[in-house]
This record gives C-alpha cells, sequence and structure tokens, in this order.
C-alpha cells in the first residue's frame, strides 16, 4: 500500500452541518448541506460533483440507494431524488424539522426522525403508505434499520430506545431500552444513534459516559463496551462494512478505529478541523468518508492501517459479546449441530467458496448497474449490508439454528456422522448476559456473574434459617455446580496448564470447615458432575465416572460404557449415568443410562435405554425426594422409572405431559416449564413464557403441578343441552381412571422403596393410605359401570377384579355393597363367587392354567 | 376461615389447631395456611404470601372490563364451585393459588385489601392492583346503588356474586332505604285502615270489599 496521501478537504458546502451518504455500490457519494445544491461526487475521481440545485434549503439527513436518494430538510420535506437524471423526483412526507432518515434494506421504506411526536415510515415507492410509530413520548433523534429490516430502532430525547418490529402488518414496540442513551437536544451535534452491528445480532450506541456500549438484540442485555476516551460527546460511529471495525468521532475533534474483537484502539486521528457529523465507511474499499460542522467532506482512503487491512477483508465478523451464544461450549449451551454448519456465520463463509456460487459468476458488486433497481441501501452509518450478503437478502445470524438444516446436509456430505447428545449438567443455564445459574433446586441455587478476569458466585437458600447465603470470588472460573443441604460442589474446566479441578465445600460442621479441592489428570475435563449425602460423582470427558466420597476421598473410578458421556445424577448410594449409546434410526445416538448402588458395588441397570420420542432431547435429571429417577426431556413430559432397583425390569412412565395441561387448553398462552425437582409428589418447575428457554434473573418463583398421567384425551369439544351431561360423566370416568392408573403407579413406586428400605411408619402408612386410593377409584369406576346398566355389568366384573385385596375379603365385600346399592343382583352373586375363589386361593395368576 | 397459600423460608413443624392440623412447612414447598397465620409469619418474615390468582393485575382488569362492558347491571358471578362439596363459598378455600382466576370470591375486598396491606412486596404490581380494586369496588358499589331504584315493597334486585364487605357497606343505606320506604308505606297502610275502617262503621261495607272479593275469583 502506498504512503498515506494528504488528507485534502473538500468545500463541498457553506459552512454548517453537512451530512452524506455513499451509494450501496460504493460508486456514488452524496453530501447534503446548508445551502441549496446537493452534491453528488463519483467514487475515484477528483471531477467535479453534479450539482442538484433544485432542493430544499438546509437539508439535515440523507439516505441513498443506488438509483434515488431521499433528503429531509429543516423545513421538515422529505423529497426523493433519483440519482439516473440527478433531478428531484417526488416529494414524500412533510412533518416539522427533519432530524434524521433511514432507509430499509431493500430501499422499499424510509423512516423519519422530525420533531413531530410520531416517526413516520413511507413507502419510498408510494408515499401514501405511511406507518405511523407512535410509543415515544418525546421527539425522536435518531432511527436506524437493521440489517434485515424488521426492526426499527428510534433514539427518542427522553433518553430511551424504542425498538419496534415491522414484520407484521401494524408496528409493533417489542422493547424499550432504558439507560443505553443520552436524554438530548433535538438538534444537538451529539449522537445517540442506534449502530446495529452488520451481524444483526446486537447493537451499539454511545452512551452518556462516552463509551460505546454494544447490547444483544435476542435477550436486551448489555454486552462489551468500547471505552472510547473521548473528551467530548460522540458525534458519531460507524461499523465497517463486514463489522471487523469501529470508527467513533467525538466533539474533542478525534477520529478513533477500534477492533471490535478486542475493544482494542487501533488508531487515533487528530488531524480534525472541524466536529465530524457524519461518517460512513465505503461499502467496499478501505474509504471512510466524513463531513463536518464546517461544510467540509473528507474521503479518507487507506483509513484502515495496512497491518490491519486483512481483517477489512474478511467475512462478517460476529459482534462483541462477552459470552457468544454461538460460541458457547460448555455445559448445556445452544446445542450445536454436529452434522451441519456450526454456526451460520461460518456456513455462510463457506457457501464463498463453493465454485458456483452467486458471488462467482455475477461478482460482488455486480449489483451496481446490472441490478440496481431496489437494492440494499443502508444509510445508518453502520455499514453495508451488501458485503454481507452479496444478494441483498437478510443474513439467516438471528434464527436459530435448526435441526432440519443438519439433516439435510448428512444426506449430501460424504462422511455420515451420527448426532450425539451434547453433555449437560441438570438444573443450569447458559450464559445470558453476563449471568448464568449453576444450579437450581429445591435447597437453593447458585449463580455466577462474569467479571472479565474472574467470576463471582453466589449460593442463595430457600430456607433462611438453616442456611446462611454465601457469596465469594472465584478466579477459577467454576461452569458446574451442584447443591443439597450438605454442601455445595463446584468444578472447573481446564484452563492453560490449570487442570479442571473440584471444589467441595460443606455447609455447616461440627468442627472447622472441611472444603477440599481435587484436581483431575491432565488433559481430562468436567462434563457433569452430581452430589448426593454421601458420594460426589464426576464424569469427565475421558469417560471416566469418578466417585468421591463427601471428604474427598477417591472412592471409585471406572469408565462409562457409554461415551460420550451426557450427564449423571446421584441420591445416598445410587449412581446414575447417561451416555451416547448406538446410533438409531434417525441418525441421533439413543440415550443409555446406568444406575448403581457404589457402596454395595451393585448394578441395578446396565446400558438400558432412556426412552425419548424421536427427535426430543433430554432437558434434565434428577432424583425426586423419595429416590426415584426422572427425565424430562425437550417435548415437555416428565418420566419416572418403575422397578428401577431390580435389574431389566426398569420401565419409564410418564408422569405430566405439560403440553396436555389444563392452562394451557385455551390454546392462547405460550409458556414453557423449566424442570427444577420432584418432591412431595409433585413436578416443581418454572414457568417461561413465551419463547424463553431458561430462567433469568431477578428469579422467578416455582410453580409446582400435580401429576397427570396422558391416560385419554380431553372429552371431544364442547357440548350442548343433553350432551352436556354425558359429557361430564365422560370427563368423570376420565379423570377416576388417570387416578387409578396414577395411584397404582405411585404404590409400585412406593412399595419398591419400602421393599428395600427401613420403612418409616409414615411410610407405611402413606402406602396402605395409596393402595386405598387405588381401591377406592375403582370402586367409583364400578358405581359407574352399575350406574351405566345392566349391560356394562361383563366390564363392572373385571374392575372388581382388578381391586387388590388383602385377603380379608373386605374390599370385596364393599364391592358387593356397591352392587347391592344398584340392584345388580347377577353382579352380586359373581362378585361372591369371586370372594370365595380368592378366599380358598383359586383366583391366583397362573399362566399354566 | 379463610386459606391462603405461603411460600415459607423457615422450616416449621406442622401445628395441632383448633381449626385442624397445619401442614409442615419446608421451604420452598408451598403450604396452604389459615390467614391469621400466613399473616403472623410474613411479619415474622418467615414465609412470604403468593396471592391468589384473582387477584393479579390482569385477572382484576379482565374482571373489571366484564363489570363495565358486559354485565349490565349483573356483578360478575362467584367462582363456581368444585362439584361434589356440601360446603358454600365463605368455607372454601377461595383464595389459594388454586382458585379460580376468574372470578371474585366472597371476601374479595377483605382479603385483597389485608394482602396488599400486610405482603405489598409479594405482589408483582402492587399499585395496579391497589388501582384496580377501587376500580372494582367503586364500579359495583355504584350498582349496588343503583340497584336501590327499584326496592319497593314487591321490588327485587339480584345480587349474585357479591361480597360479603360490600353487602355491609351497602346494608346502612339499603337498610336506611328500605326502612324508609316501609315507613312511608306503613302511613299509607294506615290510612287505607283508617279509611276502611271508617267506611264500615258507617255502613258502606258492600262495594269496596265485594270488588275487591270479585278480583281475586278471577284470578
Amino acid at each position: 500500500m502506498a504512503a498515506q496521501q494528504k488528507l485534502r478537504g473538500r468545500q463541498a458546502h457553506t459552512p454548517g452541518p453537512t451530512f452524506l451518504s455513499y451509494t450501496p455500490n460504493g460508486r456514488k457519494l452524496i453530501t447534503v448541506g446548508l445551502d441549496n445544491p446537493i452534491r453528488v461526487f463519483s467514487s475515484g475521481s477528483d471531477a467535479e460533483p453534479v450539482n442538484i440545485d433544485d432542493c430544499m434549503d438546509s437539508n439535515t439527513a440523507i439516505v441513498a440507494t443506488n438509483t434515488f436518494f431521499v433528503s429531509g430538510s429543516e423545513d421538515g420535506t422529505v423529497y426523493k431524488y433519483s440519482l439516473e437524471t440527478n433531478s428531484q423526483d417526488t416529494l414524500l412526507t412533510r412533518c416539522s424539522a427533519v432530524r434524521d432518515l433511514a432507509l430499509s434494506p431493500d430501499g422499499n421504506w424510509v423512516a423519519v426522525a422530525s420533531d413531530d411526536l410520531v416517526v413516520k415510515v413511507v413507502n419510498t415507492q408510494d408515499m401514501n403508505r405511511v406507518l405511523y410509530l407512535r410509543d415515544q413520548p418525546k421527539a425522536a433523534k435518531h432511527v436506524a434499520f437493521d440489517h434485515s429490516g424488521t426492526y426499527l430502532a428510534v433514539s427518542c430525547t427522553d433518553g430511551r430506545i424504542y425498538i419496534y418490529s415491522l414484520s407484521s402488518e401494524e408496528p409493533e414496540l417489542v422493547k424499550t431500552v432504558d439507560g443505553m442513551i443520552k436524554s438530548l437536544e433535538p438538534d444537538s451535534e451529539a449522537s445517540s444513534k442506534v449502530l446495529w452491528h452488520p451481524d444483526g445480532r446486537a447493537f451499539a450506541t454511545p452512551t452518556a459516559t462516552r463509551d460505546i456500549q454494544v447490547m444483544s438484540r435476542s435477550d436486551w442485555q448489555r454486552q462489551r463496551a468500547f471505552k472510547t476516551g473521548h473528551t467530548g460527546d460522540i458525534s458519531a460511529a460507524a461499523w465497517s462494512p463486514n463489522g471487523a471495525f469501529l470508527a467513533t468521532t467525538a466533539a474533542d475533534q478525534k477520529l478513533c478505529l477500534w477492533d471490535t474483537k478486542t475493544q482494542a484502539l487501533i488508531k487515533t486521528y487528530e488531524d480534525v478541523r472541524a466536529t465530524i457529523l457524519a461518517l460512513v465507511w465505503h461499502p467496499t474499499e478501505n474509504i471512510l468518508s466524513y463531513t463536518t460542522s464546517d461544510g467540509e467532506l473528507y474521503i479518507h482512503t487507506n483509513f484502515v492501517p495496512t497491518e490491519h487491512t486483512k481483517l477489512l477483508e474478511n467475512a462478517l465478523q460476529s459482534a462483541p459479546f462477552i459470552h457468544d451464544p454461538l460460541d458457547e461450549t460448555s455445559g448445556n449451551a445452544q446445542r450445536k449441530l454436529v452434522n451441519g454448519a456450526k454456526n451460520t456465520l461460518v456456513m455462510r463463509e463457506a457457501r464463498e467458496g463453493t465454485p458456483d456460487s452467486v458471488d462467482d459468476i455475477l461478482g460482488l458488486d455486480a449489483m451496481s448497474d446490472i441490478e440496481g433497481d431496489d437494492f440494499v441501501v443502508d444509510d445508518d452509518g453502520a455499514g453495508y449490508a451488501d458485503v454481507v450478503n452479496g444478494l441483498g437478502k437478510r443474513t439467516n445470524g438471528h434464527l436459530d439454528s435448526i435441526s432440519g438444516t443438519s439433516k439435510r446436509r448428512a444426506y449430501g456430505s460424504h462422511s455420515f456422522q451420527p448426532q450425539i447428545h451434547e453433555s449437560f449438567q441438570p438444573g443450569s443455564t447458559p450464559w445470558q448476559g453476563n449471568r448464568r445459574y449453576l444450579c437450581l433446586n429445591l435447597t437453593g441455587f447458585v449463580w455466577t456473574v462474569s467479571q472479565e478476569t474472574h467470576h463471582t458466585v453466589t449460593v442463595e437458600f430457600y430456607d433462611r434459617e438453616a442456611h446462611r447465603d454465601f457469596h465469594f470470588t472465584d478466579p477459577f472460573l467454576y461452569d458446574k455446580a451442584c447443591l443439597n443441604d450438605n454442601g455445595t460442589l463446584f468444578s472447573s474446566q481446564p484452563s492453560g496448564k490449570s487442570p479442571a479441578m473440584i471444589y467441595y465445600r460443606p455447609h455447616e460442621t461440627w468442627t472447622t470447615r472441611t472444603d477440599w479441592r481435587t484436581q483431575l489428570p491432565v488433559g481430562e475435563s468436567v462434563n457433569a458432575v452430581a452430589l448426593s449425602e454421601s458420594y460426589v460423582v464426576v464424569t469427565t470427558s475421558a469417560n471416566y465416572v469418578r466417585v468421591f466420597t463427601l471428604f474427598g476421598v477417591p472412592f471409585r473410578v471406572y469408565r462409562q460404557k457409554s461415551s460420550p458421556t451426557v450427564t449423571c445424577a446421584a441420591w445416598r448410594d445410587y449412581v446414575l449415568t447417561i451416555g451416547n449409546g448406538p446410533v438409531g434410526g434417525d441418525g441421533t445416538c439413543r440415550l443409555l443410562y446406568t444406575i448403581e448402588n457404589v457402596k454395595r458395588d451393585e448394578v441395578c441397570q446396565s446400558e438400558d435405554v432412556v426412552a425419548l420420542t424421536p427427535g426430543a432431547q433430554l432437558q434434565s435429571v434428577f432424583f425426586s425426594d423419595n429416590g426415584d429417577p426422572h427425565i424430562y426431556d425437550s417435548r415437555g413430559v416428565l418420566l419416572t422409572l418403575l422397578h428401577w432397583r431390580t435389574p431389566s425390569q426398569a420401565r419409564w412412565v410418564p408422569l405430566l405431559d405439560t403440553r396436555l395441561l389444563s392452562r394451557l387448553a385455551s390454546g392462547t398462552k405460550q409458556e414453557s416449564y423449566w424442570p427444577v425437582a420432584v418432591a412431595q409428589n409433585k413436578f416443581h418447575c418454572i414457568i417461561l413464557k413465551g419463547a424463553d428457554k431458561n430462567p433469568y434473573f431477578p428469579r422467578s418463583i416455582l410453580s409446582e403441578f400435580e401429576f397427570q398421567i396422558p391416560v385419554s384425551g380431553p372429552p371431544s369439544g364442547k357440548g350442548e343441552g343433553d350432551d352436556g351431561e354425558v359429557e361430564r360423566e365422560q370427563s368423570d370416568q376420565q379423570r377416576i381412571e388417570e387416578v387409578f392408573v396414577r395411584s397404582s403407579v405411585m404404590h409400585a413406586l412406593q412399595s419398591d422403596t419400602i421393599s428395600v428400605t427401613r420403612a418409616t411408619p409414615s411410610q407405611r402408612h402413606a402406602l396402605a393410605a395409596l393402595e386405598g386410593n387405588v381401591n377406592k377409584s375403582l370402586l367409583q369406576l364400578l358405581a359407574l359401570e352399575c350406574l351405566a346398566g345392566e349391560e356394562h355389568g361383563m366390564k363392572a366384573l373385571e374392575i372388581v377384579g382388578l381391586l387388590r385385596d388383602d385377603g380379608s375379603g373386605k374390599i370385596l365385600g364393599m364391592a358387593e355393597k356397591v352392587a347391592d346399592r344398584y340392584h345388580m343382583d347377577v353382579l352380586r352373586e359373581k362378585i361372591r363367587e369371586l370372594a370365595e375363589r380368592r378366599l380358598v386361593g383359586l383366583d391366583v395368576d397362573d399362566e399354566l392354567e | 376461615m379463610e386459606l391462603v397459600t405461603v411460600i415459607p423460608r423457615q422450616r416449621l413443624e406442622g401445628l395441632n389447631l383448633l381449626g385442624g392440623p397445619t401442614p409442615a412447612l419446608t421451604p420452598p414447598h408451598r403450604a396452604t395456611l389459615p390467614l391469621w397465620l400466613a399473616l403472623l409469619l410474613k411479619r415474622q418474615r418467615r414465609a412470604n404470601i403468593s396471592p391468589p390468582p384473582w387477584l393479579h393485575p390482569t385477572s382484576l382488569s379482565a374482571i373489571l372490563t366484564f363489570e363495565t362492558d358486559h354485565a349490565g347491571a349483573a356483578f360478575s358471578p362467584p367462582p363456581r364451585l368444585p362439584p361434589g362439596t356440601t360446603s358454600s363459598p365463605p368455607f372454601l378455600p377461595s383464595s389459594t393459588v388454586d382458585a379460580a382466576a376468574d372470578a371474585l370470591p366472597y371476601h374479595w375486598l377483605e382479603l385483597g385489601e389485608i394482602l396488599l396491606e400486610a405482603a405489598p412486596d409479594d405482589f408483582e404490581d402492587p399499585d395496579a392492583v391497589r388501582r384496580l380494586m377501587r376500580d372494582l369496588r367503586e364500579c359495583r358499589m355504584a350498582k349496588l346503588r343503583a340497584g336501590v331504584e327499584v326496592l319497593e315493597a314487591g321490588g327485587g334486585f339480584k345480587m349474585n356474586g357479591i361480597g360479603g364487605m360490600e353487602v355491609s357497606e351497602g346494608r346502612a343505606f339499603i337498610g336506611g332505604v328500605i326502612d324508609g320506604l316501609r315507613k312511608i308505606g306503613a302511613s299509607r297502610e294506615q290510612q287505607r285502615r283508617d279509611k276502611e275502617r271508617e267506611e264500615r262503621e258507617n255502613g258502606y261495607t258492600a262495594t269496596a270489599g265485594d270488588d275487591y272479593d270479585d278480583d281475586e275469583m278471577d284470578m
């Protein structure tokens, strides 16, 4: 590169506020200012600009496409000018003094910020089509379309940003962001403009402290900030077209260039003679042009220093997130697609390299004259979308990757790779902003805040009396935690030279507290940890299951048979580990679980299948307070494991299908349930509204749901008159049937538990109560059948056969009484016969009979 | 006995109270306790009260729109009784978290006021709830007063869905009106009787009485 040529200002307008815009193809540069000719410069030529004379004075904003441009003036008119004829075309709208304009990426809509309270969005083809955005209480100072054209950010003079979604017919306010921008006068030189990052997932604004703060669009969390160090208010800023750089300038007459990735200052230019009011990057070349308050235009070639120009040629760079959701590798982050693209940005890069890509055929800037009709224009100063995506289509960075993509790719790709289930830590959430929950259960919750170099971990309890909340500074960056009544377990990943570490901290002891740390062998990272009342369990990337006692004595180490490991859970002496097993028909791995009693060294279930429906993912695994394993899948079904202590007898039984909850029956609510625990025969969860996937701060309260086994569908339709009566009976019967199945399951769970433990009287009492429930529901069913008439006698007798009798014949006696009450004499006789057969032991289950 | 749902912050064994045993409290499991005990625990910061669903701003505003726009002169209906119950509204748990969200129970005004005073921090938006409660109360009191217009000797006014406190509030006013009407009616009655007696004494027994009897026969 040649040495930087002398920067020469061009007197574009009379001294005063001057603004500029490039056409998206970068061929023309248009400036507006106080005096009336609008000047159209041609890029790369020193020739005199073309003047457009028939226009208003004191223009304050300009946006351009390849074929036309739109300018707004202090007198409140917004005119459209043709670039082909270089003349005034039509009046688009009229309002009070125009402050800013923004053009949607497809060039069809222009948003007008004026001193009116309403922001108008006018169609550039048909000025009668106008959308009105009315939610801001004061005048708007800036407007900015995001790169998909779906969102419009309005920086209001009240110091808030109003973000509208324009995807629907009627614009809708999606978010009000408070505390990001400064409250400014409408005509002040300082800027509060929203700068959408070209990757579409974040935007940045100048703040009151003269920094540039980035905020993500998905969860409205503050991300990294550029500490600009300007001594005056920031008057303009812009992302480079690929988002790799940020240029800022302020009233202190300095022009700074920043690296997006590291937020480091690359270069400061101090040869600025007046405050820069607008700056734009050339869409493709290393040129930054700006206009000052003196009416001068500067075209700054080779703006990015030579050693950094490589970055400028790179593909789209991602916005500076603190924890980029796409780069997330730890724990239960967004699931990565194994076969498909890892993330959308990379996918786009790959496409550029394919031999017959459209870009190759047409060339990167082929759209300049060939198809320069309604091409992408973006005048928010944040960079140009056409470099981002050669076809003017919006990038799919804002979409979640869907597994469908991966499947399609799997067929086309040369080598088949099975889809494995990512490992996760039950009860934790991924990073949202700089916070995440490490563990959330019925004892309390552990959360951590990222502070750049270290984390701060806070442990809070529900029971304020029994435990005291604590928090500490964490230099090891713990990323997994478990919490129970005895203590807290943390684990950190290996970083640099230091290996992965386990840290256990008991809450209270009768001696001094004996917390301990253990380091794992080098190269082994922690996949999941679990903490029971007597053991600490760690599953690692080397497929080892490591069991420690509560005082750090290594107790057992064994290799997990199914790999890679997914997660683990523990309750007393029992350890449940889950791993990826053989590949199923749909290309995903079947999950296999193993339950063993580590104290007695007995395997209860060995490599049995975790029954999930196709496409469903495991969301959480935990033991209930009674010690029964439960899983919750991504379809919202809670399942428990019946007879899990007897080898190969285990069975997954659904306890609750949250999609069938009555609160969702109206169909208007959209909510999901984030599993926390099962205790006291209830499902404890956090209700998440809308499309939220994980709970966030402040901590939402726990909700509890009774179990409801999906036995039968809801009664069909709404009946009127006589039908209503029949339906009520039907739903009554369904309800009782569900009670019967549920109490049978609970009875089976409880009797299993009692058979292996020394049962307390209350447990035995609960078991008897459950048996009573089973019999009661059966007797109710019997009564319903008797009521239905003589012809239901067979079914009634069958129900009687299901009654659980303790041998005394008391229950059958009650059934007899029921039959008697409805005057079913035949049935009564049959029941008596049955009772007699049972009494002499004839009615036993015998397959040989 | 009004029951409310609390989220305890401390353990507490079950208590054997006159009204029956209370459940053992283990945080963070919800438990249903008598109102007085819940308020006591709340004051001692040992528990948080979770307000019943009908005290949520969205349900209150839905009820308010129903009252103002759809119900006409009637009140919004009381919560539906669960099937197969024998007890009536004041003795049903209508203020726990499982209560219906779309109906005001019998003690809505008292409970709302008490909970707002004792546990405003457990509400999401106590001010909105307060405002909506006020709106609802005024709207319903207006209906109650409007109903007085039809209250004459044989008049009737449907008060389904009205709360206990509202009855008490209206009692003095309605009672006064009815009593006044009765007094007016009583003097008129007295006059009529006097007149009849005079007529009887004067010997015109036939006409008036006969006509009256005939009318009754026709009916």
